[in-house]
């Protein structure tokens, strides 16, 4: 829908069904529909707030900044992973299932725990390894974290991960082996690898040169398209195949 | 109670990627595999074959002229075309290409990658146009 259609005067009613998981009082996940007001501009994120609110204040989710950058809010709709602020119920005709996000473990109704994927996040070390002796305070090294433009470049569309998992939700891999590195860790190592400031791409390598690294992605590419932020996971991934090869036959001439 | 023995992982099924069409798309570019084993098969018998000596390589020439390996084969060709069609417009993503500084344009490797299959197949037109 173009946005000059977009109306708010007109609301009408719209049938949503969750999936809801009370491990208190039921074993068994269950679906549970609900009806309710929406214009245009009602986002998922507005109506599952509408159903707290109004209708059943038992439904459990997670959000925060409703403006894709906390990534919070992540959700399966209609078998797709896509943040709840970010998607409109404008765009859906007929059924609307709202699933937990696939591939983690549902702790109740729409949460689930990321744990694992936190663990793969900080297996790849992403944070800036320095190995430079001459530290930034020194007098003697003014220029040691300048950064040109063009060296920003070579990273920063990479740099846009907002942590929100639903790459790992449309990941087939990821559901088939939880110890797959996955998308966003992936992604995140090849950040630190292209940013000049950086010398950790040896310490990196271990992680990513194995059977769970980037060896176990065979490019599906749905990570890309689901990713709110357009980072496109998929083709750092396998730059990361690229790198890991190449410092494999490396290794190999240096013995 | 124990916060593990409450969460809930449904674990993937097999039929995971009849679930949406961009699965469905992933899993056809795979398969365009089992045509292309076939005709390589076809190949290798036919070095067989030529090794086994003339009434040898006469019949597997008749065979390769029979309908359903024909279809085969072109399924096989179309199979290469489509996985051919999805690799290049990946190769740009997995090793982009920078000259001077300045990154390649996707749609420059993508056409420049389908200028290298029209050489390579007019030369061998050409190589066999003169047999």
């Amino acid at each position: 829908m173009s946005t000059d259609q977009i109306t708010t005067k007109q609301i009408t009613t719209k049938h949503i069904s969750v999936k809801r998981y009370l491990p208190d009082s039921s074993a068994e996940p269950y679906w549970q529909a609900y009806d309710l007001p929406v214009d245009d501009s009602t986002s998922l994120l507005d109506a599952l707030n509408h159903i707290k609110e109004e209708l059943d204040s038992t439904l459990s989710y997670r959000w925060s900044c409703r403006m894709a950058i906390c990534g919070s809010c992540g959700v399966m709709v209609n078998g797709i992973p896509k943040l709840g602020c970010k998607t409109f119920l404008r765009d859906y005709e007929g059924e609307i299932r709202i699933e937990p996000l696939s591939h983690f473990p549902v702790q109740r109704d729409l949460v689930v725990d990321m744990e694992i994927f936190l663990e793969h996040l900080a297996a790849v070390k992403p944070y800036l390894i320095d190995d430079n002796p001459v530290k930034p305070y020194d007098p003697q090294a003014p220029e040691t974290y300048q950064q040109s433009p063009e060296q920003l470049a070579r990273y920063k569309q990479f740099a846009n991960c907002i942590n929100c998992g639903l790459c790992y939700s449309a990941c087939p891999q990821f559901g088939l082996n939880p110890e797959f590195l996955g998308p966003a860790a992936l992604t995140l190592a090849h950040r630190y690898n292209l940013d000049s400031r950086d010398h950790g791409k040896k310490q990196r390598m271990a992680e990513l040169n194995r059977h769970d690294g980037v060896w176990s992605c065979t490019f599906v590419g749905f990570c890309s398209k689901v990713c709110p932020k357009h980072v496109d996971p998929a083709a750092a991934v396998n730059q990361g195949k690229v790198e890991a090869a190449k410092h494999t036959l490396i290794a190999l001439f240096k013995g | 109670m124990d916060k593990l023995s409450t969460q809930r992982l449904p674990l993937l099924k097999r039929n995971w990627w009849l679930k949406h069409r961009f699965f469905k798309l992933y899993m056809l570019r795979e398969a365009t595999v089992l045509p292309l084993v076939f005709f390589t098969l076809c190949l290798l018998a036919g070095m067989v074959a030529l090794l086994q000596g003339a009434d040898s390589w006469q019949g597997w020439i008749a065979f390769m002229g029979s309908p359903i390996v024909l279809a085969l084969n072109l399924l096989a060709l179309a199979a290469s075309l489509f996985h051919a069609a999805t690799f290049f417009v990946l190769f740009p993503r997995v090793m982009p290409i920078r000259i001077a500084g300045h990154s390649l344009p996707d749609q420059a490797i993508v056409a420049g990658q389908w200028a290298g299959v029209v050489a390579v197949a007019l030369l061998f037109f050409w190589l066999l146009g003169r047999v």
